[in-house]
């Protein structure tokens, strides 16, 4: 029982309750259908009465994670309180008009309460004039080079799995004895151990971190990259993706978004400043502060995906990436410009970051991503 | 009964303090959830924000255990579920050598229970009294741990292959932290109740060092307070945490400095290991830096 009297106000309170989490769902919560049951049975036990406790509580059972903890509040005035105070939402269906209030039951009802699969999402939803004011985002999901795109990637992360880093696990052969499994195996013949069993050092995969120069002059490439980026977070799940032009942005969430229109949107919000000039040595200095102590660790793998053009002090660029050299495990830096005839590293910035890297290589394209592929996998191990 | 709900709230939230652990109402209404659904609770926020303490607090106002679980990178599942015993075996064998019985019984003798040693997770759930089962920086730890974790909170059941299923005689309560240097999955975020926890603003600051370390006096603790509050606003590598605020009290008690103004920078700085953790960030308070944060408290 709802901890109201009228019936009429607690059926009311329950329809808007049970239409919550499908409007966090359209505003990019992972919350799947069955939550909604989840929420009518939170508000039981808390009575929906007190708001703050009722907002705390649905807060807590309906994020997952930190972004959503921040935007929780807003979104949560916006279903709950009356209709004059409403904000405006992140996301609306024009034709349904599902947030326009006069539809108490939210957008959920006309979805049946399945299990999260991703495609159910509206995906309709998205405004289609931001996506043309953002055309060039289009590319990201372009059907051209896709597969070419993704078959590389699974190449790759495949590749990454054979890197051998120094941890143990149980082998068939290996170099040195597993005293307890020995042990245990030898139990069948009566405690004498006819059967070894080895050590070896377990393949761990290193973890990516893929940092994009998305500043003008690299304009013809970094779509390129953020493709690679995106088929590779579908591959593996400890990629991390950001950006950077004169300060760097995070987007592995933008790009791990299953649909695909609105890893667009996400892009786009965060892409202010995007083409514009390029500061690598405050960008990185940027990444080692607010980023590199929660991700970069021995096994982190960075790669950084930049033409060195670097309107910045070099001496910023060279010190941001020695700090970043010694968290890291390897540091390789992968220059469109560097396949194209004539071309040596001269330029400040390369000069600058030259003696901090693992590896310098060429990377405009798929052929020579395919060709350097066999380098960064020995340069990864 | 709303009221209700608010009542308790408030008394939790007294116990809580009671127990030396300061919390916001939003978080106490999350612990009073996490009892009333049985669902895990997820707890992010950077180092240092006294996530940890959440759990010991809980397991001391429940009068019961805490069984933690710190995971590393490479924990295993037998690490932390359960291991045998090998060397006690491999001497039940030799003894057992001349028994009469067979094979099967001999086995059977070897695989009980009396050789299995209890790790963190099977104990949590084999424990008399439901306890509190910490699981640390569970980041830390692969996706393979994750997944062998989301059956455990699922069913509440481990399989142990040479002795069958183990079920929970009691369900404890499960509090798993997390500093976000790995995304964790969807399928565990959503199993759990979530709560980030961001650094004490300085009234929630003010009453921790009140309430754990009394010996510093009124003023000299809004002091401290004020300094570390503007300290985490510089742009650090590693903010200082609520324990460092704790030893730094401490630090600046031991050196009997009573006030921290501009003059006494010199004998701050001395004390200033206790806050700054890199030498980057050390580099950055120099004495100028410090008599500058020094006077505005």
């Amino acid at each position: 029982m709802l901890s109201t009297d009228a019936p009429a106000l607690q059926k009311l309170a329950s329809t808007r309750l049970a239409g919550f989490p499908g409007f966090l769902r359209a505003n990019g919560f992972a919350v799947g259908g069955g939550d909604a049951v989840e929420v009518l049975r939170t508000a039981e036990r808390v009575g929906v009465l007190d708001p703050h406790i009722l907002r705390w509580s649905l807060q807590a059972l309906l994020c997952g994670r930190a972004e959503e903890w921040r935007r929780f509040d807003q979104l949560f005035d916006a279903w709950f309180l009356p209709a004059n105070k409403w904000q405006r939402p992140e996301r609306r269906d024009a034709d349904k008009g599902f947030l326009s209030g006069h539809q108490p039951q939210g957008p959920a009802s006309d979805r049946a309460p399945t299990m999260d699969s991703e495609d159910i999402r509206p995906r309709q939803a998205a405004s289609r004039q931001e996506i043309l004011s953002s055309a060039d985002f289009r590319e990201l999901t372009e059907r051209e080079h896709a597969l070419d795109i993704e078959a590389l990637m699974r190449q790759f992360a495949r590749q990454l799995k054979h890197i051998r880093l120094r941890r143990e696990a149980r082998a068939r052969h290996g170099r040195r004895l597993d005293l307890p499994a020995t042990i245990r195996r030898s139990v069948a013949s009566g405690g004498t151990p006819f059967h070894l069993e080895w050590k070896d050092r377990k393949r761990v995969r290193p973890r990516l971190v893929l940092l994009i120069d998305v500043s003008r002059s690299m304009l013809l490439y970094s779509f390129f990259y953020l493709r690679l980026a995106r088929a590779l977070s579908a591959e593996l799940s400890d990629v991390f993706s950001f950006i950077f032009h004169t300060r760097v942005t995070g987007v592995s969430q933008a790009l791990r978004d299953p649909d695909p229109w609105r890893a667009q949107e996400r892009l786009h919000l965060m892409a202010q400043g995007w083409a514009g000039g390029t500061r690598i040595g405050e960008s990185l200095a940027q990444f080692n502060r607010e980023h590199a102590a929660r991700i970069v660790n021995s096994r982190t793998a960075v790669i950084i995906l930049s033409d060195g053009y670097d309107t910045g002090e070099p001496a910023a660029l060279s010190g941001a990436l020695s700090q970043l050299r010694r968290r890291a495990r390897r540091v390789v830096w992968l220059n469109p410009l560097s396949n194209q005839p004539g071309y040596a590293p001269i330029s400040q910035g390369m000069q600058a970051a030259l003696p901090h890297l693992d590896l310098l290589a060429a990377g405009g394209d798929l052929e020579s991503i395919k060709a350097v592929l066999p380098k960064l996998i020995e340069a990864l191990g | 009964m709303t009221s209700g709900r608010a009542q308790e709230l408030a008394s939790w939230q007294q116990d809580l303090a009671r127990a030396g652990y300061i919390a916001e109402p939003g978080l106490v209404a999350t612990l009073m959830l996490m009892q009333d659904l049985e669902r895990p609770l997820l707890l992010e926020g950077d180092a240092g924000v006294g996530k940890t303490e959440v759990a010991k607090v809980l397991a001391t106002l429940r009068h019961t255990r805490l069984i933690r679980l710190q995971c590393y990178e490479g924990l295993d599942a037998h690490a932390a579920m359960y291991e045998w015993n090998y060397q006690r075996q491999l001497l039940a064998i030799k003894l057992l050598e001349h028994d009469e019985r067979g094979i099967a019984q001999k086995e059977q003798d070897i695989f009980s229970d009396r050789y299995l040693l209890k790790r963190p997770l099977l104990e949590a759930i084999t424990c008399e009294q439901p306890p509190v089962l910490l699981i640390d920086e569970v980041d830390r730890a692969d996706e393979a741990f994750e997944a062998y974790l989301l059956e455990l909170l699922s069913d509440f059941q481990l399989s142990i292959p040479e002795l069958g299923t183990v079920r929970a005689t009691s369900r404890p309560l499960v509090v798993i932290t997390s500093n976000g240097t790995r995304e964790l999955s969807d399928a565990l975020r959503r199993r759990c109740l979530y709560q980030y926890i961001d650094y004490p603003d300085y009234d929630k600051e003010l009453a921790i060092v009140r309430a754990k370390a009394p010996a510093v006096p009124a003023v000299l603790a809004q002091q401290i307070v004020a300094f570390v509050q503007s300290v985490r606003r510089m742009e650090l590598q590693k903010k200082p945490g609520i324990a460092e605020t704790l030893d730094w009290a401490a630090a600046l008690l031991r050196l009997d400095i009573s006030v921290i103004d501009k003059d006494g920078a010199e004998r701050i700085m001395q004390t200033l290991a206790a806050l700054i953790k890199t030498r980057d960030d050390r580099v950055a308070f120099t004495r100028e830096v410090v008599a500058r944060l020094a006077a505005a408290c």
